[in-house]
């Protein structure tokens, strides 16, 4: 079960029209398709994606399934969206709540393990070996976890985890989003429940007023002893919660050795989604030049390009500059412009000679978001750290500036 | 939409296209690989498409099997549906053990069960081995217009290239009044573009009067000029057929020239991405640092490191730290090893050049390869599939170095001398 609901609002202007988990990140793909592709490559193949929040650009990516090879006949991807019947009128409030909303769903499948994950996540992770450590300790729950520095665990959930072994070990507190926290392994929102625990738990859980896996149901897990187990995770661990968080794990699939290789990953996309495969071969002109960069099919690299990642159909015109930024799809950046920490969200078309960022701001905010459908005017000078909505009207554009840290709507 | 009705294509898929050499040593000519991701058939698998028709038969005969998997169910040309669909016509064992296509026309006069399978008015008779883009759709609907019983797609050339093509001429109506097959001395300019719309019943009728007429170009078409219907549909734009080492290679880099007149993307060509086995989709092209670029055509899953000018790579190439490469064409997973180089070539598939070596060594552009001096003789050098060029080797002008081939060094020395073969 795949928790691909949530807006998330520091993403703020990237999710105005889609769900978090179909944000793109990569060159070509979306942030789901880091699940998705794990999923594939542990051979499960009974998948269902729980999805509210605007969820036409999350079922146009799902399509099929056929992309992740879910479509045959004992395998499948089921988007299972909100719905009212004769006991339930609400939406899904909560992780917890989708998830009891859909127990018909799994319980028709009859399903040995139930595996729950979060739709938001960048990483790679061979789910069987997890699956395999639930089954050895005969565990009620057993949740991923990865360690990380005391100070920065405070916005996940927090668990003090035995040292059983090397892979994990009983958990021995458990805190959502602490203060203080006391432990230092940080929880990945990967679940794998004993199928009739889960039944319990969530019908439990029902009776109170908040329905969430981490703030409601772990805690109960543990206060009540069920046998709940750590899983330790050590390999790389992406966010893209914030702008800035988004920013930095995709510099992180840049250079010679990058810490995310989609190659080696193994990562699928739907290549229908957003005709990907109709692209033809990234063109670069006589001038054109890019550094330690990414570019997918349909790019058209006139300009100059460093540092950053270009999705399908980025137009790069001829003495235009793009540094250290991440364009989505089909943006068009005409002559004399220049981009420094941008990410720049689809069809936005940069008039000749704006400027986004500055080369070397060193503001903590630094990364200026522009929302789909723009044209941003000629000449305009956006500062860092802003944020402009999708669509901005020709006339709502400041004469000649947006401050450092200013937001367009 | 299409305006036209819903006339039934076959396309002939069978042809060798030995001129091409190597290149078509596993592979039929429509499959072979072209500006980076595609192959030569999808240019006409998606003028079908794009013209509206969706009931298509392919005609194969030669090496079929990289055509079948490429064409695979037909989904990327939207050919599945309920009505719709792409079906591969090879040869089958008839009357005698075995049947193989003797000609264009014999090839669909063995096909005919499939055209009375699939009613429709007109049959469009197309090759799969040509780079254009075209409207079937205008052409059937002049072709309706004009009350043809034939209509060909014909285009000017220059009167020293009419002696390749048939070559017909017109009156002011447009109405073909003399063919002339392949012409040593030319009279016109207007040549056949082996594109052909018929109508179904005048079609079936011709191809039952005399079994010996075996070919459209030398058979079919003359006779049809002389008792019935021909008209010629006047086409005006890019058209090439890359049926040479020449040809091809140029066609290639016409994708890179500005203002050349061809643009896949823009004449909406559709690949087939391919997986292969491959478990994972071929990631965006990786520029690292250092890496030089320009006017080239880069695929996804390329990793360049050193410098790539004026060249067309297909997805998984990798050009390492200090290697150039120039005018080349290279296929899918080819590599580059560290400060080789890579000069006026066509690179098959999975090609590893060692390092420091050479490919395209060497000024002398014009002594042709010994063994095919007609298709090797301006420079080009090809390498076979999965072949290895060995450490610091030095491979010539108008070169050919085998599938396959993994010597240590070329009889005794590290060096193949222009026009030679490995």
């Amino acid at each position: 079960m795949i928790l691909a609901g949530g807006r998330v609002d520091e993403l703020g202007v990237l999710t105005h029209y889609r769900p978090k988990s179909a944000v793109p990140f990569g060159g070509f793909a979306r942030v789901i398709d880091f699940p998705l592709s794990n999923l594939l490559h542990s051979g499960i193949e009974r998948i269902a994606i729980l999805s509210q929040y605007r969820s036409y650009s999350l079922i146009n990516h799902i399509g099929t399934g056929a992309a992740w090879d879910m479509i045959g006949r004992n395998r499948g991807i089921s988007i299972l969206p909100p719905f009212k019947d004769y006991d339930n009128p609400h939406w899904y409030r909560g992780s917890a709540d989708a998830v009891y909303q859909n127990l018909d769903y799994i319980q028709y499948y009859g399903p040995s393990v139930i595996l729950i994950l979060s739709g938001d996540h960048v990483y790679q992770m061979d789910y069987r070996r997890m699956i395999r450590y639930h089954h050895e300790h005969d565990a009620d729950l057993t949740a991923a976890f990865i360690e990380v520095e005391p100070r920065a665990a405070s916005r996940f959930g927090v668990a003090e985890i035995a040292d059983d072994s090397e892979d994990g070990g009983r958990m021995l507190s458990y805190e959502e989003k602490p203060a203080n926290p006391k432990g230092r392994w940080a929880s990945l929102t990967v679940f794998c429940f004993r199928p009739a625990v889960l039944f319990e738990v969530l019908k439990k859980n029902q009776k109170g007023d908040s329905y969430e896996f981490g703030r409601d149901i772990i805690p109960m897990m543990m206060r009540e002893q069920y046998k709940v187990h750590g899983y330790k995770f050590r390999g790389y661990w992406g966010y893209t919660r914030t702008i800035d968080e988004y920013w930095q794990t995709s510099m992180d699939l840049l250079g010679p050795d990058p810490k995310i290789d989609l190659e080696a990953w193994g990562i699928r996309t739907n290549l229908a989604h957003r005709n990907i495969a109709d692209r033809q071969p990234v063109k670069i002109g006589p001038h054109g030049c890019l550094e330690n960069s990414m570019a997918y099919n349909g790019c058209l690299i006139e300009g100059t390009v460093r540092n950053s990642i270009l999705f399908p159909g980025v137009h790069v015109m001829a003495g235009a500059e793009i540094n250290d930024s991440i364009i989505f799809f089909d943006n068009t950046v005409h002559a004399g412009v220049c981009l420094n920490r941008v990410v720049s969200d689809v069809n936005t078309v940069f008039n000749r000679d704006v400027r986004v960022g500055e080369p070397q701001c060193e503001k903590p905010s630094r990364v200026s978001v522009i929302g789909w459908n723009n044209s941003i005017p000629e000449g305009l000078h956006i500062g860092c750290g802003c944020r402009v909505a999708p669509r901005i009207a020709p006339e709502k554009w400041p004469k000649d500036k947006l401050e450092d840290g200013e937001e367009l709507q | 939409m299409r305006e036209s009705g819903d006339a039934l294509v076959l396309l002939l898929a069978g042809g060798i296209g030995s001129r091409l050499n190597l290149l078509v040593e596993h592979r039929a000519k429509p499959a072979v690989p072209f500006g980076g991701l595609y192959r030569i058939i999808d240019f006409s698998l998606s003028n079908v498409m794009n013209s509206g028709l969706t009931r298509v038969g392919v005609l194969t005969q030669y090496k079929p099997l990289s055509l079948m998997a490429h064409i695979g169910d037909g989904a990327a040309w939207d050919f599945t549906g309920r009505t719709r669909g792409i079906k591969i016509l090879p040869p089958r064992t008839g009357k005698k053990d075995s049947d193989w296509y003797k000609g264009t026309a014999d090839a669909i006069r063995q096909n005919i069960d499939f055209i009375l399978a699939n009613p429709s008015e007109q049959v469009v008779v197309l090759s799969g081995d040509h780079i254009y883009r075209m409207d079937f759709d205008a052409m059937l609907s002049y072709h309706q217009h004009k009350r043809a019983d034939i209509t060909i797609g014909m285009m000017v050339v220059p009167k020293c290239d009419i002696h390749q093509f048939g070559a017909g001429i017109i009156d002011n109506e447009n109405r073909v009044v003399e063919w002339e097959e392949k012409p040593k001395v030319p009279r016109t300019n207007l040549a056949s573009m082996g594109i052909y719309v018929f109508e179904t019943k005048y079609l079936l009728e011709t191809l039952a009067r005399d079994r010996r007429e075996n070919d459209f170009g030398m058979d079919i078409i003359p006779r049809a000029i002389r008792e019935d219907r021909v008209y010629a549909y006047p086409f005006y734009g890019y058209w090439r057929d890359v049926g040479t080492i020449q040809s091809y290679w140029e066609t290639n880099m016409d994708i890179i020239r500005e203002n050349s007149g061809i643009s896949p993307e823009e004449w909406e060509i559709r690949p087939n991405p391919e997986y292969g086995d491959r478990p994972m989709d071929r990631a965006p092209a990786r520029f690292l640092a250092g890496c030089k670029v320009a006017s080239s055509l880069i695929s996804a899953g390329c990793v360049i490191e050193g410098t790539v000018i004026n060249s067309v790579l297909s997805p998984g190439v990798r050009v390492k730290k200090g290697a150039v490469v120039t005018n080349a064409v290279i296929f899918d997973d080819g590599v580059v090893e560290e400060r080789a180089a890579v000069d006026l070539a066509i690179l098959d598939k999975r090609v590893q050049v060692g390092r420091g070596a050479v490919v395209g060594h060497g000024d002398n552009l014009t002594l042709a390869n010994q063994q095919y001096p007609k298709h090797l003789y301006t420079g080009i050098s090809l390498v076979g599939k999965e072949a290895i060029i060995p450490v610091g080797a030095q491979i010539g002008r108008n070169c050919i170095v085998q599938f396959g081939y993994s010597g240590d060094s070329f009889s005794g020395r590290n060096v193949l001398p222009d026009g030679q073969s490995a």
